[in-house]
């Protein structure tokens, strides 16, 4: 468990990298491969600007990605299925990569989707920018998978040297392209994207990605978040735009200023309903925080529900995947 | 039932355990030997079990997981009040919310 919180430190990690240790990381994954170090390593401020960088690249030779990172990879990974055996391997990879997966691979999707967006305009300019794009190995998004790996030998520790100093990079047989790691990441709890008053990741050359809870939004959308009113809100076409525009504004706030009224209270809460043009309806449930805050005050919080919902408890029953009838905790903090 | 913030914590008769998960290893305690229920991902906030007993992870990064404590235990979370639980199993449940088309995971 601790190395997946270190690992899962790497893959967050924001800043300058430590060239000199990536570096030596990149020569080590080389060394490991049998192959003779790159001739050169060419650094890059974001992936968007090393796929540039790539695509100029002369006398570079092929990629060697697959001797570098996919073999070692996949020869571990049946020795220690082999060792294991199915189950523990099972078991090792629910408790060290599969804890880190899910947020890690959303985000390199979201930067490659990024790089593709800005770098190809037109369709047709796509292909060329994924296949730069198959060549990268993702230095800290490979977290996930290095997790599993830490502490059982040392033939992916070129691998991991890398990931713990900086970003994604390109391995051909003369040269490497390398990125720096980005300045700004913002997530939420859940571990994705999220940021309401600029980008939620931003590298040094301007290359970001804005996003509300996971959900990729225009820039120019959060600049008119702060001035929002209900009628603007009311007037907004796109829907997921619009949850976003809600969510931002804050239910309570917008309940009380369109005037609604809670359709149902008991015992668990109350439930609130909005009707919304061209939209199902937004239900919630508003609960109070069982443990007060250090202030003493009760902290009050809103759960979207599914628009079937008529009863608060019913409401705050699915919120736990039960029938409202089945939801009766005996004690709650 | 039991409920801290975003997590519920249901007793669970042994008679309906899955077989495979009544031996199954369990989840890897924390650095500081806790079973974690749930992490939040930016505050490091845990809700964890302290004292002996296993965490069974069913399917999926957010669970259920089936909880065994053969001498009871103590669930704990930086920010709500301690919840004592009795021995036996459990499953354990997060919090989820609507959100058109999909559903997504509260985390507290």
């Amino acid at each position: 468990m601790q190395n997946v919180n270190s690992w899962r430190s790497v893959a967050a990690a924001t800043g300058r990298a430590d060239r000199a240790a990536a570096e030596a990381g990149v020569r080590r994954a080389y060394r490991t491969a049998g192959l003779a170090g790159p001739d050169r390593i060419i650094w890059a401020a974001s992936p968007r600007a090393a796929v540039g960088t790539v695509e100029k690249l002369t006398d570079a030779g092929r990629s060697v990605r697959e001797e570098v990172r996919t073999r070692p990879w996949a020869d571990e990974r049946r020795r220690m299925y082999d060792e294991l055996g199915p189950a523990g391997w099972s078991a090792l990879w629910s408790a060290t990569g599969a804890q880190l997966w899910e947020t890690t691979a959303a985000l390199a999707e979201r930067i490659r989707t990024g790089i593709v967006a800005d770098l190809a305009p037109r369709p047709q300019d796509e292909e060329a920018v994924r296949l730069v794009l198959l060549d990268a190995v993702l230095g800290q998004h490979d977290a996930a998978w290095l997790a599993a790996f830490d502490g059982q030998g040392d033939r992916l520790a070129g691998l991991a040297e890398v990931a713990r100093n900086a970003g994604w990079w390109w391995p051909y047989e003369n040269a490497v392209v390398i990125t720096e790691r980005p300045d700004v990441l913002h997530r939420d709890e859940a571990g994705r994207l999220d940021h309401g008053e600029g980008p939620a990741l931003a590298y040094g050359d301007g290359f970001a990605l804005h996003a509300w809870r996971g959900m990729p939004v225009p820039a120019a959308f959060l600049d008119e978040l702060p001035s929002l009113t209900p009628e603007r809100i009311r007037a907004e076409e796109n829907a997921e735009l619009r949850r976003v525009m809600l969510e931002y504004y804050g239910y309570d706030r917008y309940l009380t200023e369109s005037g609604a009224e809670p359709v149902h209270r008991d015992e668990t809460g109350i439930l609130w309903r909005i009707a919304l043009d061209g939209d199902e309806d937004v239900v919630m449930v508003e609960v109070v925080n069982s443990t007060p805050e250090p202030d003493g005050t009760y902290r009050t919080y809103w759960l979207r529900v599914p628009p079937t919902t008529w009863t608060a408890k019913d409401g705050v029953a699915w919120t736990f995947g039960l029938e409202g009838a089945a939801y009766a905790p005996v004690r709650q903090t | 039932m039991y409920r801290q913030g975003d997590v519920l914590i249901m007793e669970l008769d042994e008679s309906a355990v899955p077989a495979p998960f009544l031996e199954a290893p369990g989840e890897l305690r924390d650095g500081r030997g806790r079973l974690v229920l749930a992490l939040g991902e930016v505050t490091g906030h845990a809700h964890a079990v302290q004292g002996p007993g296993r965490l069974i992870r069913e399917a999926g990064r957010f669970g259920p997981m089936l909880l065994h404590l053969p001498e009871g235990g103590r669930v704990v979370h930086e920010e709500h009040a301690v919840i004592p639980l009795p021995k036996g199993w459990f499953r354990v449940v997060r919090q989820r919310e609507y959100a058109p088309g999909a559903v997504r995971i509260v985390a507290d």
